[in-house]
């Protein structure tokens, strides 16, 4: 499903993001990637969605190599990838509902189908009764929730979550990873960046531990480690 | 298509959701227009100011006053057949004479002096007008041959050659300034749209590469961007146009006890409107749709 051979990102002579990383996710995993800030975590992701692009080496997500991947092209590989970023990203002059349709009508899904999804999903991550608020009349929780909704509107086969329970308290951090595991045992990958030790332990799966830009290790069913 | 009707949505929810922000967009961008037709109503007058004194200029002829219809004819066709020439006018004697007496109706001495000759002493005149100024100078130094010296009594141009010289020398400046000032005016005008909407467009930053990292195309968050300068646009014109007719209603009654000619500011702009309007929109819009584009180009790029 995602594939990094060799994978190289510098962004000046003394600043490395990844050090030839190798790296193979299975469809279906749900892999936690660890380490601490400037390890590489973030790079990580922006090149899976590419917003950024490798120095070197070959990156190919469900078998599409998307290394040098056109710029016209981005957006198409952006709407099957779900990402949660680690600082939301919403809009603020959209209500959550329109948050959530927005990524839908650039991918220009019909109205109807989208009066049938985004409900759907709001509802997943319990928040259709709040659908009409802006987001700053939300908490951080419902937020990051939003966020979720968002990322599931394409029904991605790969769900990248950045940081998702950075700011919240940990009751609201237990329903993020809960929705997050729901969504992985529907068959999507799940790739989970945190800084949490008590998620990783808790979740029992594989772990990614990142140090210096390189992975320093990689357990099927891994803890935290740092 | 159903593309562009939700460009066309998002276009219109953020101009009411970032109501303030196109509010103050839309009054820049109304007093500059209203700036660009303060200089088009200046232009205006500049030129019939400058017409009005050329027309106030032309050169007489006066002829002997034996000279033989015949050779006057001649005169005239000769004269008549330079280009820079637009009008000819021809008194003969009678009309001559009754002007003259027009003109000193209140002056007895001259009338009874005028008696006292027992006929007419004076010559046909010819009254030619040129399109420029400038042609005057070479259509005197035309008749300025012996084949008309014997018919040709005097030309008046040579009184006022010099006055007609520093005319031309003003309206010259005039005319140059009022270039220069149409220049500055358009390099003024563009940074002041550029900046507009470059400060829309950065107080928008986030938004934008958030729009792209959730997967829209380029042309997909443009979109709204270059229909809300449409929008913009239309309006700042519609306002500018309400505003610029009512100046012209008021001040034009005033105009016209200058010029002694009713309407002119509200005649050019009726016969002008068109081209009016075509080119500040067609300025005003593709100038705000080049800066949105030059401003986006970094957030695009997410």
């Amino acid at each position: 499903m995602i594939k990094l051979k060799n994978v190289s990102k510098r962004y000046s002579k003394d600043s490395i993001g990844l050090d030839h990383v190798d790296l193979h996710i299975e469809a279906g995993e749900f892999v936690s990637v660890v380490g601490q800030s400037g390890t590489g975590k973030t790079t990580l992701i922006k090149l899976l969605i590419a917003e950024e692009r490798p120095t070197v080496g070959e990156i190919e997500i469900g078998g599409w190599d998307i290394t040098k991947i056109p710029y016209r092209d981005i957006p198409y590989l952006r709407r099957q990838i779900g990402v949660v970023f680690q600082d939301l990203k919403l809009l603020p002059k959209k209500t959550v509902y329109e948050n959530v349709e927005f990524a839908l009508e650039v991918g220009g899904t019909s109205y109807h189908r989208i009066k049938e999804i985004v409900p759907r999903l709001l509802d997943i991550v319990g928040l259709l009764h709040k659908k009409d608020k802006y987001p700053y009349q939300l908490s951080g929780g419902e937020q990051q929730r939003i966020v979720i909704a968002r990322s599931l509107a394409h029904r991605p086969k790969i769900l990248v979550a950045d940081e998702p329970t950075g700011n919240l308290d940990a009751v609201n951090t237990q329903e993020i990873i809960e929705i997050l595991k729901k969504i992985n045992e529907f068959g999507t990958t799940v790739v989970l960046v945190t800084h949490n030790k008590d998620i990783v332990n808790q979740l029992r799966k594989r772990v990614i531990t990142l140090h210096g830009g390189k992975i320093i290790s990689d357990e099927k069913t891994g803890k935290y480690r740092l | 298509m159903t593309a562009f009707f939700r460009i066309i949505k998002f276009a219109l929810q953020d101009i009411f959701r970032n109501f303030s922000l196109s509010f103050m967009t839309v009054i820049i961008l109304i007093l500059m227009l209203l700036s660009v037709n303060i200089l088009v109503v200046l232009n205006v007058l500049t030129d019939k100011a400058i017409s009005s004194v050329k027309e106030q200029i032309d050169v007489s002829v006066y002829f002997s006053y034996d000279a033989s219809e015949e050779k006057i004819k001649e005169v005239k066709d000769y004269v008549g057949s330079f280009p820079e020439v637009n009008e000819i006018i021809y008194l003969d004697r009678d009309e001559v004479l009754l002007q003259f007496k027009e003109q000193y109706k209140n002056n007895p001495d001259i009338l009874a002096s005028l008696e006292e000759l027992g006929e007419n002493p004076l010559g046909p005149t010819m009254i030619i007008k040129t399109k420029e100024t400038k042609d005057y100078q070479k259509i005197t130094q035309a008749l300025d041959i012996p084949e008309y010296e014997s018919i040709i009594e005097s030309k008046t141009f040579g009184d006022t050659e010099k006055a007609i010289n520093r005319i031309q020398n003003i309206t010259d400046q005039v005319e140059k300034f009022a270039y220069m000032a149409s220049i500055l005016f358009a390099v003024i005008s563009f940074f002041i749209i550029f900046n507009t909407v470059r400060a829309t467009i950065y107080s928008q930053r986030i938004e934008i590469t958030i729009k792209k990292l959730v997967g829209a195309s380029n042309w997909f968050v443009r979109g709204p961007y270059i229909i809300e300068a449409l929008i913009f646009s239309l309006i700042s014109l519609g306002i500018s146009y309400f505003l610029v007719m009512i100046g012209i209603y008021i001040i034009d009654p005033y105009i016209a006890i200058i010029f002694s000619e009713s309407n002119i500011l509200t005649n050019y702009y009726n016969s002008n409107i068109i081209l009016l309007l075509g080119i500040q929109f067609g300025g005003v819009f593709l100038l705000a749709m080049f800066s949105c584009l030059l401003a986006m180009r970094k957030q695009l790029k997410a």
